[in-house]
């Protein structure tokens, strides 16, 4: 017990709220796996992958709003750890134009864990695009990469599914 | 050096004409950077660019300072031209 024992636990609980959650309710995958190669070659950078079973996208860390996309199917966000993240709903979904899209944020907001970022009507989108497969990328690991900790089912919220290494 | 194109892509700079200017652009040492309108962002930046929203029919100049600044601009006109997002 004592000062350092204080100390220790303040860093920890800061530990908590920082990571990343799941964005979206659905099936997580390796970002290898999404149907466009700008994604699964990892151009954009690494990341992971959502194959939504709703269409709700929530915050996947504690950060700010950088952008939001004019058509509304991309959102970037900047965390307070320093990692730039673009949310990029489903394939080729510019070209629905915002159609089925609706944010719930504006550029510039801060937000929290878990905050309901778009909103999407899946089943209107899901016969226009070739997929909903929603990567998530990090644009600035520059050396780093992630490692999945798990894939499959996942619900928004989830912690603890990645490690940046 | 500058050089200014106009975007003809249907869906403008989005991620994928984004990521592969973005790649041309990390290739040269100079500083390279992106104007659109009165916002300026860095070209070698995948969310600067994507920050910009620029659809189709906007103005942009690329902007490039250094010793591979002729280079450069080659290199990006050649990109934009040969992936079809403007001229």
């Amino acid at each position: 017990m004592g000062i350092m024992d204080m100390f220790k636990k303040k860093k920890e609980s800061t530990e908590d709220k920082k990571g990343i959650f799941v964005p979206i309710t659905g099936n997580l995958i390796s970002i290898t796996e999404v149907p466009d190669p700008v994604f699964s070659q990892k151009l954009m950078g690494d990341g992971f992958a959502i194959e939504p079973a709703e269409g709700k996208v929530y915050a996947p860390v504690s950060g700010k709003v950088l952008n939001i996309f004019p058509t509304k199917h991309a959102i970037a966000l900047l965390s307070d750890d320093g990692y730039e993240i673009l949310i990029h709903f489903g394939m080729d979904t510019v070209t629905l134009n915002g159609e089925g899209f609706t944010t719930h944020i504006s550029e510039g907001d801060k937000v929290a864990v878990d905050d309901l970022l778009l909103s999407v009507d899946l089943e209107a989108v899901r016969s226009k695009v070739p997929s909903l497969i929603t990567p998530i990328v990090f644009t600035n690991l520059n050396e780093q990469t992630i490692e999945l900790k798990k894939t499959g089912s996942v619900t928004h919220g989830d912690a603890d599914i990645l490690e940046i290494k | 050096m500058e050089k200014s194109f106009k975007i003809t892509d249907e869906t403008g700079l989005h991620a994928r004409p984004a990521t592969v200017l973005v790649n041309t652009a990390s290739k040269y040492v100079s500083d390279i950077s992106l104007i659109h309108g009165d916002k300026k962002v860095n070209l070698k930046s995948i969310m600067g660019v994507m920050s910009l929203g620029v659809q189709q029919g906007a103005e942009i100049t690329i902007s490039a300072e250094g010793d591979d600044a002729e280079a450069a601009i080659a290199a990006l006109a050649e990109t934009i031209t040969s992936q079809k997002l403007g001229e």
